[in-house]
């Protein structure tokens, strides 16, 4: 009730319109809201703002310099301008800048799901002037050999998301900050390979990354396969946590996976397995039928009406020969509801044991 | 060599853990024990404090003085600043470069060039065999006759000391202070005295006290700014070598004020006497129940402890010293919120520099006016500069504020070396640019100096004469914003470099307007967006020069000939 009235009562003057807005909430996030497009290399709404990249700056009036919109709380009868002419051709030059600092613009989308970020606003301000040329800014890592994610500093642009979204969302800590100033280098403790490090190989530093400085070694594999990348939205098979993905896709490919952003349960997070570990869907030892095991150890491969059938006698003889309290049942953390629900029937109801879990809970 | 064996690691994390802005100190018992950071005791550390290993790493690699190699705290590490580049720094960073010799950003020595340090100690010396190790330049008596404040006891000789500070009145202001005075009595006469902040930002001193002491939350604190990182400043280490009780005195009067018991001094890695001096009068304060608690046995408590921080420039600016002594890593901080409500350890906190805080005993014993009565044309008090460079008397003066340019540099200062004109100074160390021509008809005073397109801020004022490129002046000055960019913001870390690069011919148009549109482009985008005020400040570097110095930026560009005459 007075949240609704206090929210009633705060309004500031966003490009020359009246706007409503809540006590704590920034000129961004309120300009947000009201679809305006303000430009931003360093933001990530699931991290604490930053204010570096300083393209987000707009006018107060009464306020002599522009403000980092991203930093600064809306406040009642503040009136803000977010595209006037000279803020305009601030960002400009700003990205102008930063074009100056890498090694390319145009990226891959397969490097990571925040990759195209760069390259879109620099379309957008048509920043490839080419000014301000001078010494390229950070060092790519080409001695790291883990298999899932590149490290390609040479286009970095030092925005720290990677830094903080491995600090802020995933509490890894594994990435840091080296020297200062231009020299910055984002890397890990002493300088070292990321297995050597904190990193559990989550992978948000590469999908939040908005040049791809950082990025998905698995789905890059893909990059020569011919057609279009196709997304398609599903739950993480794994766990119980029911993770938002997007399966990326080429022709009936899978050719990599990356988190959704807006999925309920995980917002942007995933692990080391639903990020990466998607390679046994379409691998040529994976198994497509069940295999039984003969006298001599090696396996045979049969029909589901025989396998089942094998595998009830066992149970049987089994309760027959130790009791009720010799079966025990694991639940796959990947099953569904219905089934994990079959499964501690069956164990409880068919052997009237309650020695039934779930591998989530490991 | 010490006879004693070495702390362990175990005993060093056990002196420092349970202190209050433990990291830096810790360190430096580990630097200064090994003569360099390893890697194990960075892990000892990290577990020690419970800082993450990579957050640790990465801010040890943050300051310039911290050494990951071997050896590192022993090899010589020369000052090649603004300064110090006109009087041999580079030739003698060359010299000992045998020695493993590493240039350093100005050290803080520019009236008596060149500094050197090494290990624990800085000597001065123009060439390798002439280093010494020599204390601060004692400030000439006032050259105008003038009145001062700040400077007015500090040629007594043991002045230094307890007895000696006390011999003039040392510590009479704390003790009516204490024992006559509310702290809202207090709060009242700084403010009518006008004081305001003389690191540069002139913040007056009574209005953020007043913030500090209604400000909820505790326990407040009085935040010492000692990082004295601006080149061609050297002010705050004349008062700390030679008068460091009144810096006491003046942090306790604060902490009375503001109801804050507990005060840090944060001090640049570069002043190591300085660092002995103050630990030195800190425990004779405490000794004779100045400091600590029921000072002068009442109920009044304050502690002051000493930080020395690890050579970064940026860590003058408050919200990075507030994070590098929580020992974060030391970028600057978004504001709002203000250190007043959100200080150390996000308590309320007043951060002062060292001249603020010693002006105020003169000003509690004396009075809000006779401070006020101390500047010119209607200017209250006076400013401490510190003169370097082309000129005949460098070193530190107390002035009045309003004084006139010209009288400080000829009247006071002697003027420029016997058959040379000035060719520019700069202002506010290097942060103000050049002045030049008719400009320098100005008086030391914000308005006035604002007025000529630049600003007093700390006082230091760099002397160039005519037989100077000031091309290569604003290149040398350019590199060290590039060095001390912190790297946060996008406008600093990438423009301080682009300009650099531009002032040495590394890159950049060949086309003269080609050349100034990037440069001016580059400064305004730097002004306007910059995240903190290094970043902001460093293009009235490029906008003085193009201003003042159009034929050598035309000779430069062009002709590529050095401007040397």
């Amino acid at each position: 009730m007075s949240a609704t009235a206090t929210e009633r009562e705060l309004t500031m003057t966003l490009d020359g319109e009246a706007v409503g807005f809540r006590a704590g909430e920034t000129i961004y996030q309120v300009a947000q809201r009201t679809k305006k497009s303000i430009p931003t290399l360093c933001y990530d709404e699931r991290l604490e703002a930053f204010g570096a990249c300083r393209l987000c700056v707009v006018e107060v009036d009464g306020v002599k310099a522009p403000v980092a919109s991203c930093t600064t709380k809306a406040t009642a009868g503040m009136v803000v301008r977010t595209d006037s002419p000279i803020i305009e051709k601030y960002r400009k030059t700003l990205l102008e800048l930063v074009v100056s600092e890498n090694r390319e613009v145009d990226v891959s989308p397969l490097r990571g799901f925040a990759s195209q970020e760069f390259t879109t606003l620099v379309d957008r301000y048509g920043a490839r002037t080419g000014r301000f040329k001078g010494r390229q800014s950070g060092t790519s890592n080409k001695t790291d050999d883990n298999p899932f994610i590149l490290r390609d500093y040479d286009l970095c642009i030092s925005c720290y998301r990677c830094v903080r979204v491995c600090a802020e969302q995933e509490g890894d800590y594994a990435i840091t900050m080296m020297n200062r100033g231009f020299g910055t280098q984002i890397t890990t403790e002493f300088n070292g390979r990321l297995k050597d490090s904190a990193c559990t190989f989550c992978g948000q530093c590469v999908q939040t990354c908005p040049t791809g400085a950082l990025a998905d070694k698995k789905a890059l594999r893909a990059a020569d396969l011919p057609g279009e990348i196709a997304k398609t939205r599903t739950i993480c098979p794994y766990c119980g946590v029911g993770c938002s993905v997007d399966l990326l896709t080429k022709g009936d490919r899978l050719i990599g996976v990356q988190p959704a952003m807006d999925g309920p349960a995980n917002q942007g997070a995933l692990c080391i397995k639903g990020q990466f570990a998607f390679d046994f869907v379409q691998h040529d030892d994976r198994l497509k039928k069940p295999l039984v095991r003969q006298p001599d150890g090696s396996f045979k491969e049969t029909e589901w009406d025989e396998a089942l059938d094998l595998a009830a006698a066992g149970f049987r003889r089994s309760l027959k020969e130790h009791g009720r309290r010799s079966i025990y049942g694991i639940a796959s953390g990947r099953a569904p509801h219905e089934a994990a629900y079959s499964m501690q029937k069956f164990i409880r109801a068919g052997f009237g044991t309650h020695y039934i879990d779930n591998c989530s809970r490991a | 060599m010490s006879a004693h064996a070495a702390p362990s690691t175990a005993d060093l994390v056990a002196r420092w853990r349970d202190e209050p802005a433990p990291l830096l100190p810790l360190l430096h018992a580990l630097h200064d024990r090994d003569g360099f950071l390893s890697e194990d005791a960075l892990r000892a550390v990290s577990q020690a404090l419970r800082i993450p290993l990579a957050d640790l790493f990465g801010t040890v690699t943050f300051y310039h003085h911290f050494s990951r190699e071997p050896g590192g705290l022993n090899k010589p590490r020369i000052c090649t600043g603004n300064v110090c580049c006109l009087h041999g720094g580079n030739e003698l960073l060359a010299a000992l470069k045998s020695q493993g010799a590493t240039a350093m950003p100005c050290a803080g020595r520019c009236d008596e060039p060149v500094p050197v340090l090494r290990g624990h100690e800085q000597l001065v010396g123009t060439s390798a065999t002439s280093l010494a190790a020599k204390p601060t330049p004692l400030p000439a008596p006032n050259p105008g006759g003038c009145e001062e404040c700040i400077f007015e006891s500090i040629r007594e000789p043991g002045r230094a000391t307890l007895e000696g500070y006390r011999r003039t009145g040392g510590y009479e202001a704390l003790s009516k202070a204490v024992r006559e005075m509310t702290p809202t009595q207090l709060l009242a006469l700084v403010t009518e005295s006008k004081l305001a902040g003389r690191g540069g930002a002139g913040f007056p001193t009574g209005v953020k006290w007043q913030a500090v002491a209604d400000a909820p939350g505790q326990p407040k604190s009085i935040v010492c700014n000692a990082d004295e990182g601006e080149p061609g400043c050297f002010k705050d280490r004349a008062i700390m070598d030679y008068d460091p009780h009144a810096l006491l005195e003046g942090m306790a009067l604060a902490g009375f004020a503001t109801g804050a018991p507990r005060g840090f001094i944060y001090l640049r890695y570069e002043y190591p006497e300085t660092f002995r001096i103050l630990e030195r009068a800190i425990a004779e304060a405490e000794k004779a129940g100045l400091l600590g608690v029921n000072i002068l046995g009442g109920v009044f408590n304050f502690t002051i402890h000493l930080r020395r921080g690890a050579g970064a420039y940026i860590c003058g600016e408050e919200g990075s010293l507030l994070n590098s002594l929580e020992g974060k890593h030391p970028f600057p901080r978004n504001k709002p919120p203000f250190p007043v409500t959100h200080g150390f350890e996000n308590l309320p906190t007043a951060v002062n520099n060292v001249e603020t805080l010693a002006s105020v005993p003169p000003i509690v014993r004396k009075g809000a006016a006779w401070y006020r009565g101390l500047g010119r044309n209607a200017h209250a008090g006076t400013k401490l500069i510190s003169l370097s460079g082309d000129i005949q008397h460098p070193g530190n003066y107390e002035v009045p504020i309003g004084l006139p340019l010209k009288t400080l540099l000829h009247d006071w200062a002697g003027g420029p070396q016997t058959g040379r004109t000035i060719q520019a100074v700069t202002m506010a160390g290097l942060s103000g640019g050049f002045l030049a021509g008719d400009a320098l008809d100005c008086t030391l005073d914000e308005p006035s100096i604002r007025g000529k397109g630049s600003f007093l801020g700390a006082g230091g004022i760099i002397v160039f004469d005519d037989s100077r490129d000031m091309v290569a002046a604003a290149h040398a000055a350019m590199e060290f914003f590039a060095h001390e960019s912190c790297g946060k913001c996008f406008p600093c870390r990438i423009g301080t470099q682009r300009l650099t690069e531009r002032l040495n011919g590394e890159a950049g148009p060949s086309d003269l307007a080609a050349w100034t549109q990037e440069v001016r482009d580059i400064g305004t985008v730097m002004r306007a967006t910059s995240a903190c005020g290094l970043g902001m400040a460093a293009p009235f570097v490029t906008d003085s020069l193009l201003k003042f110095f159009p034929e050598q930026v035309d000779n430069y560009v062009v002709s590529k000939e050095p401007n040397n005459r």
